[in-house]
């Protein structure tokens, strides 16, 4: 309704929703994380089989270390409330909001990513390398993608906050903001079951 | 008549806007209680590890569950291909976990 009613030069409350091509987008972006639902299904899958052949590498149980795991997850937790308040300001029409709440998100994914790979360094110098056995190619191939997909949205919200700066918040610029907080959220989702199935069930045993 | 229409609108917003933020950060918190009560489950230790491992996924669906319904506006209307779209995707997920869960075990 208010995107019909909308005064011209202002933008309606949804701004990511006002023109067709803005709804299109963002339907299929819905589509496109069913497809990565699945990849990363298949991925989980894949670890679940293996986890158990660990040859002479270290089991999961004395690898993984939880302060780092716990560390990382509050990041990307933070970091998904952070974009939730973006898309807030985003409503507001506050483009200062939404670009200081961008680059929040921006900050803490990079913390993510930075602890993500202090891990994996560490984890190589226990043994645990990419073709140590079939449960180190697992679980690299598992996490090392939920870690590529994060360096992706990254970059990602860089080129927007460089497009924000540049052309401000319109119903062209508003539905790209939207669907990257989307895919940071799904990102997000991912790493619950990452944590509880890698790392808290390794633990378990 | 149209200026009357247009201020409670407004006001609808406001409120809804309020109520938004605080949503918002109680799925937060209760995101983090989760993942807390996941954690201390498995450094608990002692208890019957088929018990944990049923509990640790029945949390994990459920903090994903709220995260979806709200940061990702699911339960919103006009959502219904975004829950379509993702449930698709989780048969196929399922399909694929119960084959890996019964090719190890079996």
């Amino acid at each position: 309704m208010s995107s019909h009613s909308h005064v011209e030069g202002q933008l309606p409350h949804e701004p990511e929703r006002a023109t067709l091509e803005g709804r299109n987008k963002i339907t299929g972006f819905w589509l496109f994380l069913g497809g990565e639902t699945v990849l990363f299904g298949t991925l989980f899958a894949a670890y679940l089989t293996l986890r158990g052949q660990i040859m002479d590498g270290p089991a999961p149980n004395e690898l993984f270390d939880f302060a780092l795991v716990a560390v990382a997850t509050a990041l990307l937790l933070t970091s998904s409330l952070t974009s939730v308040f973006s898309m807030q300001a985003m409503h507001r029409h506050d483009v200062k909001g939404l670009i200081g709440w961008l680059l929040v998100t921006l900050v803490l994914g990079a913390a993510f990513l930075g602890v993500e790979i202090y891990e994996f360094n560490h984890y190589a110098h226990m043994g645990h390398t990419f073709s140590a056995s079939a449960f180190s190619t697992s679980f690299y191939t598992l996490v090392g993608f939920h870690g590529a997909h994060v360096a992706f949205g990254l970059f990602w919200v860089i080129l927007l906050l460089f497009q924000l700066k540049k052309r401000g918040l319109n119903t062209t610029t508003a539905p790209k903001v939207y669907l990257f907080s989307l895919y940071w959220h799904f990102i997000d989702v991912v790493w619950v079951f990452i944590f509880t199935v890698v790392y808290l069930m390794g633990k378990v045993g | 008549m149209a200026g009357h229409e247009q201020t409670t609108q407004r006001s609808d917003v406001k409120t809804t806007k309020q109520e938004g933020s605080k949503k918002h950060i109680i799925a937060f918190i209760f995101s983090i209680l989760l993942t807390f009560i996941a954690f201390a489950l498995v450094m608990a230790g002692e208890i019957n590890i088929d018990f944990v491992y049923i509990l640790l996924v029945v949390l994990a669906i459920v903090q994903v569950f709220v995260q979806m319904a709200f940061w990702m506006h699911m339960k919103d209307r006009g959502h219904t291909f975004a829950i379509i779209a993702i449930l698709s995707g989780v048969i196929v997920v399922f399909t694929c976990v119960i084959m890996a869960l019964f090719w190890t075990t079996w």
